[in-house]
């Protein structure tokens, strides 16, 4: 499944509709389709409010790919190059959170087993992989 | 999934002054500028004691909980704070990143809510 989206919240929760419902039609539990909604939130926002400046005209691509062992989220912008994996861990500051390495990337490495960023062709390229029980169908 | 927003002023007279927030559905980048919206006035007015009651919220991301910190925020600088109540597993965990937080304090039900808010009740009257 792939989608090409606008830069704005209404189309970050479009794909995030559309993965649960894959997810669901696929037997996958509540907990990971969570999990993989949630990551796929924070990841598609990061794009929309930072990389593309909600710039409604700016366009951005996800991508599923479920196999029998992983459910992968594929997501791809034109945006300055950007790699939220290289934000450092660290304890949740006593304050309004919202910087690199804030919330939003710590609740998608608590949700997913693999964060991987490339950076191609003038694309920002993040991987998101959660791994699956093995009887999960695959498509 | 869209979210919806039940402000909803207390009239027992044990917790007087306070405002529930019932949440239905999805507070996500998409939901929450609305949510925040409608906090505004009620951040205005003289109330210490909020409480979100989550037993029908379904989704929550870093938005939703920025919205929350802010709230927070506002009624700590007067002394008062954010309750949260009737929180689902999976809504659960996503708050672990902020229940930590000073001016936060999460309860199972209303019926635990109910007895903390008539006792800082108490404790405001006493100080008046």
């Amino acid at each position: 499944m792939t989608l090409e989206l606008q830069a704005t919240p209404e189309e970050v929760m479009r794909a995030v509709e559309a993965v649960q419902e894959l997810a669901r039609a696929h037997g996958l539990s509540e907990k990971t389709i969570f999990g993989l909604a949630l990551a796929l939130e924070e990841c598609g926002s990061n794009i929309v409010n930072h990389a593309l400046q909600r710039d409604a005209r700016q366009q951005f691509r996800v991508a599923v790919e479920l196999t029998g062992r992983s459910f992968v989220i594929e997501l791809r912008d034109r945006g300055p190059a950007f790699d939220p994996t290289s934000a450092p861990e660290r304890p949740p500051r006593a304050d309004d959170d919202d910087g690199p390495g804030g919330w939003g990337i710590q609740l998608v490495r608590r949700h997913v087993d693999e964060i991987r960023y490339q950076r191609e062709a003038g694309e920002n390229i993040l991987r998101l992989t959660k791994r699956l029980p093995a009887d999960t169908h695959s498509v | 999934m869209p979210l919806e927003i039940q402000v909803l002023k207390s009239m027992s007279p044990q917790a007087a002054g306070s405002v529930t927030i019932k949440l239905n559905g999805s507070l996500d980048t998409a939901t929450a500028p609305e949510l925040e919206r409608q906090l505004t006035p009620v951040l205005g007015g003289a109330i210490k004691d909020l409480a979100f009651d989550l037993a029908q919220l379904k989704f929550i991301s870093s938005a939703g909980l920025r919205v929350f910190s802010t709230a927070r925020k506002t009624l700590r600088e007067r002394g008062g704070q954010v309750s949260f109540v009737n929180m689902q597993p999976q809504i659960q965990e996503v708050f672990e990143i902020m229940k930590s937080l000073p001016g936060v304090a999460v309860f199972k039900n209303v019926a635990e809510l109910d007895s903390y808010l008539a006792a800082r009740q108490r404790s405001h009257t006493e100080n008046q």
